[in-house]
């Protein structure tokens, strides 16, 4: 939003910016009483071009690290790694579909690169690709790379998804590689093959920096970057930017412009410097987007939906809780209980203020925009009558109860949701109590990583994924990661048919059938839910409207810099 | 005491006071939890976190790994960033020229534009001057750092584009050899005047901004020992020698005023650095202020303990420097007595 020199916002819309609103309007004041008349007030200076050439992203953090051996899922180094090392298959700007990368063919079952037992897939390599650093890629490289992922097998990263995916891999020839998988697996190509950790990196480089050593990250890795993508790394500034320079040599159509991070952790500092004209690309939190809507000069790439959905989750084993709490440690293996619960959250508030308006609903538990969603899945309703009539079957509407939600700080849209269910349950009966406690980052990992977790309730988003087995299997299958670690097998109503049909729906390869599949747990999974299946975050991107071609797949890990351009002067 | 047996005094009680320091902090965010949550995910089993509670000792009780921190930094290991992913020695230094660079530069600012309207002030008691110096004063104690930073941006920044957010622009940056890490006095020392006065643009607004709470303090107190000093009888003797008004603020009045002004200013060190945190992340500075306040959203601890230590070593000696610059500037204060 653009303030004039009096300070009245220009657009009708204007309501959340009142910053800017009255510093402009005082700045001026000591301005004019300053200078004694100042010229140029009420024009942004953004309006000349700047760093001509350069896509300039400022980011709200920085990468962990830029080893695909160690970042973690939905970190920042995940969407750098994306522009500069290269996976065997990627997705384009538009839609879901896979397409060739460093291979030349997608392997399926029609074309003969998948065996009939679903278990071996055969990738047919790209020949005269090179590595940032000059060398030849081979199939050799792609199993050295997925080798060293392994062997690594850094906690901290995402090996676990290759260790527990691959059975054998071999370089067939020069240009073949093979990988053999331990069971059929439907979700193969977008949880394996599209993951981080299957990017192909050089292992020339590997091994004239530090090697491969088991069970221990490589520092030069974490730091330095030599892969086949049309971006080479540039050079990482800590704490205040890190460049990508556009690689000549890259056998496909080479990038446009070059590409800088700069960190500005500060939301405010980021939108002036967008409306300045300094940043191109902003991070920014959903309920700040609405204020740039009709700024000159910026655009909103508002499309599609974060594959992250924002979920409560309920543990049904809470076996040591926080003093003050009153419930016992199965209070949530009572179906009615997480109805009621799924029915006193105001999913309409949520998203229309935490995420102004940028978000959307999704169904037990596959986010929008996963293959297999069903749109016409039963959601939850705000109904608190509905929640006061299903608690009332239980002996919790006399006496009352205390239960704390687990929330991590600094996370506005996860405090969103532990604010508005407190606000729910708390009207639904007075004696009905929650309180929220917020916790920095690592104590709340720390509490997370606790078997079992020491809270009943906690608020996060679910990790990333392309295909719905990535949702299904650790979030409801009652013996997944977290169905196992919160009781969910004690907890529902038929366990062994869900976990039947998640299994079914891993190994089915017909499209007709393993939406059927998925549909089906939908509509089960919504009368016995494990969650609070909140809100999918929309995917927002303010830009400068001098960006050529910008727009953002929502299974990406974040832009893809060489779809762009910028003019150069 | 001799000035030269104080400073002795003093220095051998530095290390003793850090040790305190490093107890007291090292105690109080281990209370917060474990450290381990850097280095876990989620995702891990508790085997796995386990093993690196045991890799770092997080499994021995609190005294022995206080001893074994403490061990680490006598070898020069503050442990690792997590923040920062990589150890906190490899980054601090960074950091540290960063911060100081703009604390300093914002002391000088505070300290110079101060003490000249503080004595102004003071001369012209209950005069316009006075009047407005005093409201000056009052704004700059009370305007939250953080408004007064967003305030500034918009027309110097967003408007004028006259002074641009970070520390240097990139090109530039890259055309300077950094020896110390403080941008204008690297520039200066490469006798590159393209990076001097870059590096100038981009510390002015952040440090104004950070000025502007301490200078209020030192008007304050300036103005208020200056209209003590203003009524002492040698400042009347002064007047009745005949010497020009000018000599008796300046020579007589203003020097006597400024000995419980510097007990201020270095009091008010503390602000900067404190103030910096705020500064830092509004402007994209990237010093110890913007570090520390990731890491205490991440936890951290590692980056938040030497963080606490590297300031508390700061301000230790900046006061120290203050306390020998009293005794300069007053020659009948008798140090450590």
């Amino acid at each position: 939003m653009i303030t004039t020199p009096s300070g009245t916002p220009s657009a009708p819309r204007a309501r959340r910016r009142i910053i800017p609103a009255v510093a402009g309007a005082a700045a001026l004041t000591l301005l004019v009483s300053a200078c004694g008349g100042a010229t140029q007030t009420g024009t942004n200076s953004g309006d000349e071009l700047r760093n001509a050439g350069v896509i300039v992203h400022h980011q709200n953090g920085e990468p962990r690290s830029l080893d695909p051996a160690r970042t973690e899922q939905g970190e920042k180094g995940e969407a750098f790694i994306d522009n500069v090392y290269e996976r065997l298959v990627d997705v384009g700007p538009d839609g879901p579909d896979l397409i060739p990368s460093l291979a030349t063919e997608v392997p399926t079952v029609e074309n003969g690169l998948v065996t009939e037992d679903r278990l071996t897939y055969t990738f047919p390599l790209r020949e005269g690709v090179v590595f940032h650093d000059g060398t030849e890629f081979t199939a050799d490289d792609v199993v050295y790379s997925w080798e060293r992922v392994m062997t690594m097998n850094l906690p901290e990263g995402q090996a676990s998804v290759l260790v527990d995916s691959v059975e054998s891999l071999r370089a067939v020839d020069e240009f073949t590689f093979e990988v053999t998988i331990q069971e059929p697996d439907a979700s193969f190509l977008y949880s394996v093959v599209l993951n981080t950790v299957a990017s192909v990196v050089s292992p020339d480089a590997v091994e004239s920096n530090g090697g491969v050593e088991a069970d221990a990250p490589n520092e030069w890795m974490d730091a330095n970057m030599v892969g086949t993508g049309p971006y080479r790394f540039g050079e990482w500034n800590r704490g205040q930017s890190l460049t990508m320079v556009i690689n000549e040599d890259y056998w496909g159509e080479p990038a446009k412009a070059e590409v800088r991070w700069d960190i500005t952790p500060e939301e405010s500092s980021r939108v002036i410097a967008l409306q300045a004209g300094d940043a191109d690309i902003i991070d920014i939190s959903p309920s700040n987007v609405d204020d740039l809507d009709g700024v000159d000069g910026v655009s909103i790439s508002a499309e599609g939906l974060l594959l992250e959905p924002i979920h409560l989750g309920f543990n049904m084993r809470a076996d040591e809780l926080p003093s003050g709490d009153t419930i016992p440690s199965d209070f949530f293996a009572d179906k009615r209980i997480r109805q009621a619960f799924s029915h006193a959250f105001d999913y309409e508030t949520y998203i229309a203020s935490f995420l102004d308006g940028y978000g959307a609903r999704y169904s037990a538990y596959i986010p929008q925009g996963v293959f297999g969603y069903d749109e016409t899945a039963p959601v939850y309703e705000y109904d608190l009558e509905r929640a006061a009539e299903l608690m009332e079957e239980t002996t919790y509407w006399d006496e009352g109860f205390t239960v704390s939600v687990l929330v991590q700080a600094g996370e506005p849209e996860f405090e969103g949701v532990a604010l508005l269910m407190k606000d729910g349950i708390e009207k639904v009966n007075p004696n009905f109590r929650v309180n929220v406690v917020n916790q920095a980052e690592t104590q709340f990992d720390d509490n997370l990583g606790e078997d079992p977790v020491p809270y009943a309730l906690w608020v996060k988003n679910a990790d990333p994924g392309a295909d719905p087995h990535q949702f299904f299997d650790p979030y409801q299958h009652p013996d997944g990661d977290w169905g196992a670690k919160h009781g969910m097998r004690d907890a529902y109503e038929d366990p062994d048919l869900i976990a039947e049909l998640i299994d079914a729906g891993k190994s089915t390869v017909d499209p007709d059938e393993r939406a059927e599949i998925y549909a089906e747990l939908q509509r089960i999974l919504h009368d016995d839910p494990m969650w609070v299946y909140a809100a999918q975050e929309g995917l927002a991107y303010p830009y400068r409207s001098w960006l050529d071609g910008f727009t953002v797949n929502p299974l990406w890990r974040g832009p893809h810099y060489e779809y762009y351009s910028k003019p150069t002067g | 005491m001799q000035v030269r047996d104080y400073l002795l005094r003093r220095l051998a009680l530095l290390p003793l006071i850090m040790l305190g320091v490093s107890i007291v902090v090292f105690t109080l965010t281990r209370f917060t939890g474990s450290p381990v949550g850097i280095y876990a995910s989620p995702n891990m089993t508790p085997d796995q976190v386990a093993a690196l509670e045991a890799r770092y000792l997080l499994d021995e009780p609190i005294p022995v790994q206080y001893i074994a921190w403490l061990g680490g930094l006598f070898r020069g290991d503050f442990g690792w960033s997590g923040v920062s992913v990589a150890p906190v020695t490899d980054v601090i230094w960074v950091k540290i020229a960063a911060t100081l660079e703009l604390a300093l530069a914002a002391g000088a600012i505070a300290i110079f534009v101060g003490i000249a309207i503080g004595t102004i002030a003071g001369v012209r008691q209950n005069k316009w001057p006075d009047h407005s110096a005093r409201l000056f004063s009052i704004l700059g104690a009370s305007t939250p750092t953080f408004w007064f930073g967003l305030l500034l941006l918009v027309p110097f920044y967003l408007w004028l584009n006259w002074f641009p957010l970070g520390r240097a622009t990139p090109d530039i940056y890259d055309s300077v050899t950094h020896l110390t890490g403080m941008y204008t006095l690297d520039a200066l020392l490469n006798a590159n005047p393209v990076a001097f006065v870059d590096a100038l643009r981009h510390i002015v607004l952040p440090a104004t901004v950070l000025a502007f709470g301490a200078m209020a303090t030192i008007v304050r107190m300036m103005r208020s020992s200056m209209v003590e000093t203003m009524s002492e009888e040698y400042v009347d003797a002064a007047r009745a020698k005949g010497l020009p008004e000018s000599v008796v603020v300046k020579r007589h009045a203003r020097r006597n005023a400024l000995v419980p002004t510097s007990t201020v200013i270095g009091l008010s060190f503390g602000f900067l650095l404190q103030g910096a945190v705020a500064v830092e992340l509004i402007f994209r500075w990237p010093g110890l202020g913007q570090w520390v306040s990731s890491a205490i959203l991440a936890g951290d601890q590692a980056t938040i303990m030497a963080y606490v230590l590297v300031t508390a070593f700061i301000f230790m000696t900046v006061n120290l420097a203050v306390d020998v610059a009293y005794a300069y500037l007053d020659r009948r204060v008798v140090l450590g007595g």
